[in-house]
Parts: structure tokens; sequence; C-alpha cells
């Protein structure tokens, strides 16, 4: 069996091409449309959202394993918490947008998604960017006091058009092997 | 606790918890923290559990770390080629001997004074040998890692610590006939599609426990959510149609259950195929995750009874007492074919308010790489963390845990007061306890029936 493993959206390090500078027009419009991109999710904003993914998106969250510092490189599984593309991306928009008994996210979270430590790689296509980011996120439902947290990688690959940024991949890499949070009803 | 006292709390509490006459559980047992001890004692330490799959350790040396209620156990592939099972302390001083959670060693060597074990779990040596810093109390064999009784079962590895109780082909009873039609089935048998997910719920271990056994009920309403985008889609042949699926036969044995739905009830595809022979209804529709290629092998494995439940209504949904829930269910594919979603998932407490989710997912090893990784996708859009169905039931476990914190609340019962009554059809195998028509809360019930047989075992 040779199923693929998610974590293979961003190109390996020595294989990168010239990294976009701080603070340069194109970085600081990745960053634009990040925190543009968290503002939409924290406001279940899902229609903006769904409309800056690219139509050839794939988005997945390998599960991460445990493993001796040797097999460091070997973290991550085949299976992720996601594996997602576009077609099946757009059913959970539609659950969420459409029906009045999504349960799971009705009451809904409370989120918060602080995106920091933004690197960004030319590629092979001029379009299309690299992007590696952090993601803090905290989640909060009814009355509970406590929140629940998560901290992940991104692994993005971002695509100019002409309305902007799309999300043409992403692969998210959750720090925790057992997640605290009972499921991802939210978007990450 | 001493046994005399253990023997007559349980006694007591048994019948304070659940009402056999009535068919109530107190929402009480979903908190009591003695309850949860024996729980520990009486049912993780005493059942067949299920914690992996042949295919995860398919090399000499290849180990998983898995929990059997709340203890750690390393199960590794040994020199013998056999699956072995081992409580993951170090006899020495109590250190975990493995660290990571999976990986390849020929030996296993405790961090904190060295002591090596082999795969099987038995003893090597501690450092400097010629010291015999093990002492001469006890022989090397004395002091291995605690070994499980294991059996693998179509691949699926299970374990338990009860040395003299059944094998588990008794434990499994009349179920076994139905889940060799799931399990063990074809040449080559499943494979898992990778290590699987783990989440924790802030919920009692037998919320999700007792659901497993066949609550078809509540798809009508929790899930309503995934009904009603497969309506609006225009599409009756979605995944959740399968789901809302009332009418079927639900089966019984032991406290294992398993829900067959018809294919004509649920898909469109196959509405007024009725007068089709069995044979042509099961080339028609294959049971989810056999191919067409697969079919031939399906039919060499299976009896003729078995072949007829599969054309008739095969079991797609069910559960293994104590703690595993079974989802073999049909399932749209991304390239528009109707293939499936093949997940277990099984319930580890972790005291009485949390319990860890793990989630497998498989595919028959016959399967094309291609179609292995849409039933992947398939799987992981419906199921476990984020799938549509499911974050659904994460929602409402912790609710109930939580309900029973309040000193009224847990006063208040679970009800397994809708019943239906064995029916058997005439063509159907007398094999189980059989309940055919809208899916009550008769299996559900047995599943209380066997945990409360269990818990006063020895009482
Ligand atoms: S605790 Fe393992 S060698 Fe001492
Ligand atoms: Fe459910």
């Amino acid at each position: 069996m040779s199923l693929t493993v998610a974590i293979q959206t961003l190109t390996r390090e020595d294989e990168r091409r010239e990294e976009v500078p701080y603070g340069s027009p194109v970085y600081n419009s990745v960053v634009g449309f990040l925190i543009k991109e968290a503002r939409f999710l924290d406001h279940r904003q899902f229609k903006q959202w769904g409309d800056i993914l690219a139509e050839d998106l794939e988005y997945k969250a390998p599960v991460r394993i445990t493993r001796r510092v040797q097999g460091f490189d070997d973290e991550f599984g085949t299976i992720g918490h996601f594996d997602d593309d576009y077609n099946s991306m757009m059913v959970r928009l539609t659950r969420l947008t459409t029906t009045s008994n999504a349960w799971s996210e009705d009451p809904a979270s409370r989120t918060r998604r602080f995106v920091t430590n933004v690197s960004v790689w030319e590629t092979e296509n001029p379009d299309e960017y690299e992007v590696l980011n952090y993601l803090f996120l905290t989640r909060n439902r009814a009355e509970s006091k406590d929140y629940k947290q998560l901290s992940a990688e991104r692994y993005d690959r971002l695509r100019m058009t002409a309305n902007g940024f799309q999300l043409a991949r992403r692969s998210i890499l959750v720090d925790q092997v057992v997640l605290g949070m009972p499921n991802f009803a939210i978007f990450l | 606790m001493k046994m005399e006292a253990r023997d007559a709390y349980l006694k007591q509490a048994m019948s304070q918890f659940i009402d056999v006459e009535n068919r109530e559980v107190s929402v009480a047992a979903l908190h009591d923290q003695q309850l949860y001890e024996l729980e520990l004692e009486n049912i993780f330490a005493k059942a067949w559990l299920m914690i992996g799959h042949d295919s995860e350790i398919p090399n000499t040396g290849d180990y998983v770390v898995r929990l059997m209620g709340e203890d750690q156990v390393i199960v590794a592939r040994a020199a013998d080629g056999q699956v072995h099972v081992s409580l993951n302390v170090c006899p020495h001083r109590a250190m975990h001997v493995c660290l990571a959670d999976s990986g390849n060693a020929r030996v296993h060597k405790c961090i904190y004074h060295g002591w090596a074990f082999r795969p099987d779990g038995s003893f090597i040596g501690a450092p400097v040998e010629r010291e015999q810093m093990h002492g001469n109390i006890k022989t090397k064999e004395q002091l291995g890692l605690k070994k499980a009784r294991v059996q693998v079962y179509g691949g699926l590895i299970f374990a338990t610590w009860n040395h003299d109780g059944p094998d588990l082909e008794e434990w499994l009873g009349d179920m076994k006939f139905y889940f060799d039609m799931l399990f063990d089935r074809t040449d080559k048998g499943l494979e898992v599609l990778g290590p699987p997910q783990r989440l924790t719920i802030d919920a009692n271990w037998k919320t999700a426990g007792e659901q497993s056994a066949c609550d078809g009920f509540h798809t009508l309403t929790l899930h309503g959510s995934v009904i009603d985008i497969g309506a609006m889609g225009g599409e009756s042949d979605t995944e959740h149609e399968s789901a809302p699926a009332m009418y079927g036969i639900n089966l019984s044995g032991n406290g294992h259950s398993l829900r067959c739905i018809p294919a004509d009830t649920s898909w469109s595809l196959a509405h007024g195929k009725g007068d089709l022979t069995p044979e042509q209804r099961l080339e028609a529709f294959p049971p989810p995750g056999i191919t067409t290629e697969l079919l031939p092998e399906l039919k060499k494995n299976m009896s003729a009874e078995q072949l007829h439940v599969l054309a008739k209504a095969p079991p797609v949904v069910g559960g293994m007492f104590p703690n595993m829930n079974i989802l073999f269910i049909y399932s749209p594919l991304r390239d528009g074919t109707l293939g499936a979603a093949l997940v277990l998932h099984t319930i580890m407490p972790k005291g009485p308010h949390h319990f860890e989710w793990t989630t497998y997912y498989f595919a028959e090893r016959g399967t094309p790489d291609h179609v292995k990784e849409m039933m992947r996708a398939a799987a992981t859009h419906g199921t476990g963390t984020s799938g549509i169905i499911e974050q659904d039931d994460s929602d409402t476990w912790p609710h109930m845990t939580e309900a029973a914190r309040g000193v009224i609340g847990r006063t208040e019962t679970l009800k397994y007061q809708a019943i239906l009554g064995e029916n058997r059809p005439a063509d159907w195998p007398d094999k189980a306890k059989v309940y055919e028509g809208f899916g009550k809360d008769d299996a559900q019930w047995e599943w209380w029936l066997a945990y409360h047989k269990l818990m006063t075992a020895s009482a």
C-alpha cells in the first residue's frame, strides 16, 4: 500500500525557491489574506470563506504520531483529521449554512484564530506562493469557563487570481497526538 | 477495596443503577467514581478488547502502544511472527518501557535503569550482567512484562487480562457468524489505511458504548442536518441515506450488535429491485467495501446462509461489547461512484468523565490504491474527528455526563422501553437475537444486560 502522506504539500527545505522578504508587498498581502481568512472563520462568514477556496483545493490534517527523535521525520500518518477537496468542503459549508440542525456547532463555538510566524516562498509558478504559518486557536462553547486550545503549523499554497489570493492547498500539522477537543466541527 | 466489601457494593450498586424490570439505567452510573474503578476491573480487565490490526505491525519488531482501559500495552510482532501484548510497565520500578506510540524495536530497553525486554515481553536482562542487577530472588522468567492473552480475528487484534475466561469465539458467540461478513470475508482480508485518529471527549465511556449498540433512532434528529443536505442536493444516494433507513434487522448477542439495512430501502438505485433473486441483488449491490472484483472471493468465503443475509440486508453498523463501534457503510466516493467507508472506533475510559475515542479506517487489501484513497477521504468526511455525521455524536455525550453531576440530574434514568421484541423472519438464520422492523431499543438494552452480567460476574 502506498497512500500519500498529507504533509507533502510543502517543498522540501533544500529545494525551496527564494524566500519572500519580510515586509515586502507580496509578504504583506499574504499576511493580509491570512488575517482576513481568520476573520471570516471567527465570524462564521462561511460563504466568504468558501469564495477564497480554489476549486482544486486539497485540505488535510494528518494525524500526528509520537516517535523517538530518530524518527522525527516520520511523525505523520496517512490518515488525517481532515481529508478534503473542494467539493467535500462545499458539503461541509452547505451543512453549516443551509440547515438549522447542525448540532455540533449550534450553539456555535466562539473561536479566535491567532496567525503568526509567517514565512513565504516563491514557487515554480509565478502566481503561487508557499506559506508556512503558525495557528493558535481558542474555542469556547456554551457556558464553559474553559477554552479548548489548539496550536498547529499550517503549510499553505496560495494562488494569486484576478480576485486576490485563493487557498489552493493546506496541510495542518496539529501539535497534539490526542486531540483535546471532541471534534473538528470548525475549520483550521 | 476488600473482596467482600467490593462484592457487597456491586450487588447494591447494580440494583441501584439498573432497573432490569423497567429497563432503566440511573444517570448516576455516568458519574460514580467507585463504580468507575470497578468497571476498570470487571469490564476493562475482563473483556476481550480490540486494540489494533495486524496490518499495523507487519514486520518482526513492529509495535504500537495502545490502551486497555487505563493501562498502556505494547502490541508487538515478535520473532515467532506472532502478535504479543505486554503491559507497558517496567517490572523493575514501573517506568513506561515504550515511550513512542509506534515504531520498530528488536529490544525494548527501559530508559530508567536499562532492563531490557523482547517484543514478546520476555526479560533479556539488566545492564552489568555479572552484578545480576535483577537480584536473585526472582528468576529471569518471572521478570518479563505482564502478558495479556491475545487472539487475532480477521486481522483485528483482541486482548484480555482474563486468562481463564472464555476464548474470543465463545465471547462473540452467535454474533461471530455475522461479524465474519465484515471482518473475515476475503482472501487477503482488511488493512488499516494508516494510524488511527485519537481524541478526548469529556464524557463517560458508557454514553458512547451504549449508543454503539444500534441506536438507530438518533439519526433522525441528531443527524438531521446530513439528511437535509442530502435531500437538498437532489441526490438520494448520499452516504447519509443509509443512516436514517430505520427499517431493517437488528441483531444482538452477548452485548454485541449489528444493524442490517436492506439496500432497497436506502438506495434509490435499488428501488423496485425487490424481485431480483438474492444472487442478482448481491451482484447489483455488493456489501460495503466489496468491489465487483472481490465478489467471487466473498462468495467463496461465505456460506450460503451468510450470502443470503448479505443479499437481503447486509450488516452496516453496530458494536462489539463493551467498547467498539462499527460503521461499514455505503458512501459515495469522489469520482461519483458508490463506494464505502469502513470505520471502527474504540472507546477507552479516562476517568468517569472522559474517554479517548480512537478511529481506524480500513479497506479490503485487494482494493486498488486510488480507491483506498477515496474510501479514506469518504470515511474522514463522514466519521471521526471532522466527520459531518459523527461530530454531532461527540456533542451529546458530554451533555449527558454533565447532567449526571447534578444531584437531581443523576436521579433521572436512561430509558430503553421502546421494545420491538424478537421476531426472526422465516428466511433469516437462527443465529443471535433478531429484531426485524423499525429499529428500537432492544439491542441497546441487551448491551446493558451484558454490562450488568460482567459487572456482577464475581459478585
Ligand atoms: S524502572 Fe525500568 S529499569 Fe528500572
Ligand atoms: Fe450517531
